[in-house]
């Protein structure tokens, strides 16, 4: 192995077509990926900080915020199921939001969430009637600590208190306020859509500890006779519309990236393992074996991988601070990269495999004369 | 060329890896593109193929159809500007169906008269001309929306009848039904039950008078009001929020499988060049001259680059034929074309390091060993 190292520190020219092709790779894999945390974050954020077990919709809605009914009645009939400790109903009103300052063209597009029980960073307390904490992707629009913003065709005021992380919804900045200004917003600018007092979209459901979330789901659809449908919180993000289908795509496309990355590393590997044919036949005389031989191939193919890695990292983050906000929904963490970098060490073992049979094959007798 | 294409059928595993590795590449760069215009046709083409030539919206939908809403006083502000022909109401909405025995999501688009919203490629069937009646999306014929299948709203029970089918009208990426606005606005009653509200248009279909062109109307309308949004039909769908934003991520997913290809080709026929200099140097000390060298290294880069665009087509032709979700994909017969280009030129421009290899290749080098190194 310390000979390949040392190979490596003394040629790396031999190395640096295979490092920059797997950067490339390794930030395809790297920009997908941010894609796909970019584009789903964007959308589920304010279901995935929802502080309870699971979320109750009503049967016919297709597990849809925006369709889903549940009334008092269906309530209360919830709120007995054994295991369920506390409820909280949930509304959504998407609407632009016209932000002082900004020009009268320029809205910025904005969820409103009526809640009952707060979500994660927001105060356990529902602000006053005409208040709400807003997601803080709104400061990309100007938007600041009492602020008032006008929401929709009736410009309903709305003023901002306070600011929280992560709680976007479908790509829309969110705006957490109480059950009554929701109401408001929706009767004065859909009044078709308006629902009666006591009625939510859907209903938050926290348990008392007996139930895990699965069983928790099965009771209350038992109790309601099927009338409504209960999913765990990441549940419920995923049935958040594309959210599944961008995931299934993205996740398709990324693996075969690696395979990519595989043929790659097993082709420039195969190759270079071809190119030292007579120096393995030296070193098999000499006493090495096998597994040594190709420990050292595999050891520098993991590296170019992970050097490759570090940089389509580097350029990642660079990607990531220099793309506009709003323009491409990318999100580069580090959990991604980790990931990444994974997969490429992965495709760089499999590669290598490739190349195991040709040292197995060498013959230390080919030293004895070889032009090596 | 008789050298070049010896040397591969003696290395097959080599060289067919290097053309896998290719048509995988063209492969997922072809099935994106379907997938880029699958989504986008998906997401707008209920926009882009609906009949009126001007659609305007209220500032406040953001150009999304069913964001915002057009209020009496602004409605009646752009039915009077100079150059209105016909104005319709335009409407969308979306709802939990049952159809074909499933339950689906499914968006119903209202409009008022034909050529003002209704759709444009009806491939199938006619128009809706009662209440009750309306086109669905070609592409989801087969679940359940089909000419003479009956779609079942949830929760109210309110059914559409399918009377006709239209090609790429999708909205929302959902089976899409157009219907009049009467059935549009009975299918919303139907799910919120407020009798008593009024059911506001989304946005307006403008049809120009003669001598006037979409691009001056909508000049004139979006002069009347800093409210109204006027866009030509096909600004309407370029301009849709996520379209920009789709077009411009897969850009740069493209941007970078292209950068992948011309070094994935230089980087293995350096390679290779760099094994069998001892033997390139043996044949130019025994006459062979560095263009026929050169042409060999040419040929193999042209066969194992159209290997490569074979496999990747053939793996891409099936799948484009796929619905993926509620996606369809397509046959891209233009991105074909371009990529093929493109990864020819590629391959032949990444091939110049190894040629500028081969053509220093001395075979004075050969006399005294230097063959065999």
């Amino acid at each position: 192995m310390k000979l390949a190292l040392r190979e490596m520190w003394r040629r790396p020219a031999r190395f640096v077509t295979a490092t920059i092709i797997l950067s490339l790779i390794a930030l395809l894999l790297m920009f997908l990926g941010g894609l796909l945390d970019g584009l789903v974050r964007n959308s589920t954020g304010a279901v995935r900080a929802q502080r309870g077990d699971v979320i109750v919709f009503s049967s016919d809605s297709k597990d849809s915020f925006l369709r889903s009914t549940i009334d008092a009645e269906l309530r209360s009939r919830i709120e007995a199921v054994p295991g369920v400790d506390r409820t909280g109903g949930i509304g959504i009103i998407q609407l632009g939001a016209r932000v002082p300052g900004k020009g009268v063209r320029d809205l910025a597009d904005t969820a409103l969430f009526g809640y009952e029980v707060a979500p994660r960073g927001v105060p356990d307390t529902v602000p006053p009637l005409g208040q709400a904490y807003a997601d803080s992707t709104l400061k990309a629009s100007d938007v600041d600590v009492g602020m008032t913003i006008l929401l929709g065709p009736r410009r309903t005021p709305i003023t901002i208190i306070g600011f929280v992380d992560d709680t976007n919804y479908l790509g829309q900045s969110s705006l957490w306020a109480s059950p009554a200004t929701w109401r408001q917003v929706v009767s004065e600018n859909r009044s078709v859509e308006a629902l009666a007092d006591g009625t939510f979209q859907s209903l938050l459901v926290a348990g008392d500890g007996s139930l895990s979330a699965s069983k928790l789901s099965s009771a209350i659809d038992a109790a309601t006779s099927g009338t409504t449908r209960t999913l765990s919180i990441d549940a419920a993000a995923n049935a958040i519309p594309g959210v599944k289908e961008q995931t299934g795509t993205f996740n398709q496309i990324l693996g075969v990236t690696v395979v990519i990355a595989l043929a790659v590393v097993g082709m420039f590997f195969a190759l270079l393992t071809v190119e030292r044919t007579g120096l393995y036949g030296v070193l098999k005389a000499l006493g090495a074996g096998n597994a040594r031989l190709f420990g050292g191939v595999m050891a520098q193919a993991v590296l170019v991988a992970l050097m490759a890695s570090a940089i389509a990292a580097v350029l990642g983050f660079i990607a990531d601070m220099a793309i506009p906000p709003g323009t491409v929904p990318f999100e580069l963490g580090v959990a991604r990269v980790i990931l990444s970098t994974v997969l490429m060490a992965f495709a760089a073992v499999i590669g290598c495999v490739f190349s195991l049979k040709r040292v197995l094959r060498v013959d230390p007798a080919s030293a004895i004369g070889a032009g090596v | 060329m008789f050298l070049a294409l010896k040397e591969m059928r003696r290395a097959k595993v080599r060289f067919a890896l290097l053309m896998g590795a290719i048509g995988l590449l063209v492969f997922l760069v072809l099935f994106q593109q379907s997938l880029q215009n699958g989504l986008i046709t998906g997401f707008v083409g209920g926009i882009r193929n609906q009949s009126a030539p001007v659609v305007v919206y209220s500032v406040d939908g953001r150009r999304n159809l069913q964001g915002g809403v057009l209020l009496p006083e602004l409605e009646a502000q752009v039915r009077a500007v100079d150059g209105v022909g016909r104005a319709g109401r335009l409407g969308l909405s979306t709802f939990t169906v049952e159809a074909g025995g499933k339950q689906a999501d499914a968006s119903v688009v209202g409009y008022d008269a034909e050529g003002l919203g209704s759709p444009a490629n009806l491939v199938k069937g006619r128009l809706p001309s009662a209440v009750g009646e309306a086109v669905a999306s070609e592409v989801d014929a087969s679940d359940g929306f089909d000419v003479g299948d009956v779609v079942t709203l949830m929760p109210g029970g309110y059914t559409i009848t399918v009377v006709g089918l239209a090609a790429d009208v999708q909205v929302n990426v959902t089976p899409t039904l157009f219907a009049t606005f009467d059935t549009y606005e009975a299918a919303v009653r139907s799910r919120f039950g407020n009798a008593d509200a009024v059911l506001l248009p989304n946005a307006l279909a403008i049809e120009p008078v003669a001598g006037v062109t979409p691009a001056q109307l909508v000049e004139r309308i979006n002069a009347i009001s800093d409210e109204v949004d006027a866009l030509t039909r096909s600004d309407a769908a370029t301009k849709a929020p996520g379209v920009s934003q789709v077009q411009t991520s897969f850009r740069m997913i493209f941007v970078l499988y292209g950068l992948v290809v011309p070094f994935v080709i230089g980087l293995f026929f350096l390679i290779v060049t760099l094994q069998k200099t001892g033997a390139l140097t043996l044949l130019r000390a025994i006459g062979a001259s560095t263009s026929k060298l050169v042409i060999a290294l040419l040929i193999q880069v042209l066969v194992v680059v159209a290997a490569g665009l074979a496999v990747g087509v053939l793996l891409y032709a099936p799948v484009s034929q796929a619905k993926l979700g509620g996606i369809r994909l397509r046959f891209e017969t233009t991105a074909v074309i371009v990529w093929t280009v493109v990864v020819i030129v590629a391959g032949l421009v990444s091939s110049i390091f190894s040629a500028t290899r081969v053509r220093h290749i001395d075979p004075v080098d050969a006399v005294g060993g230097g063959g065999s190194r």
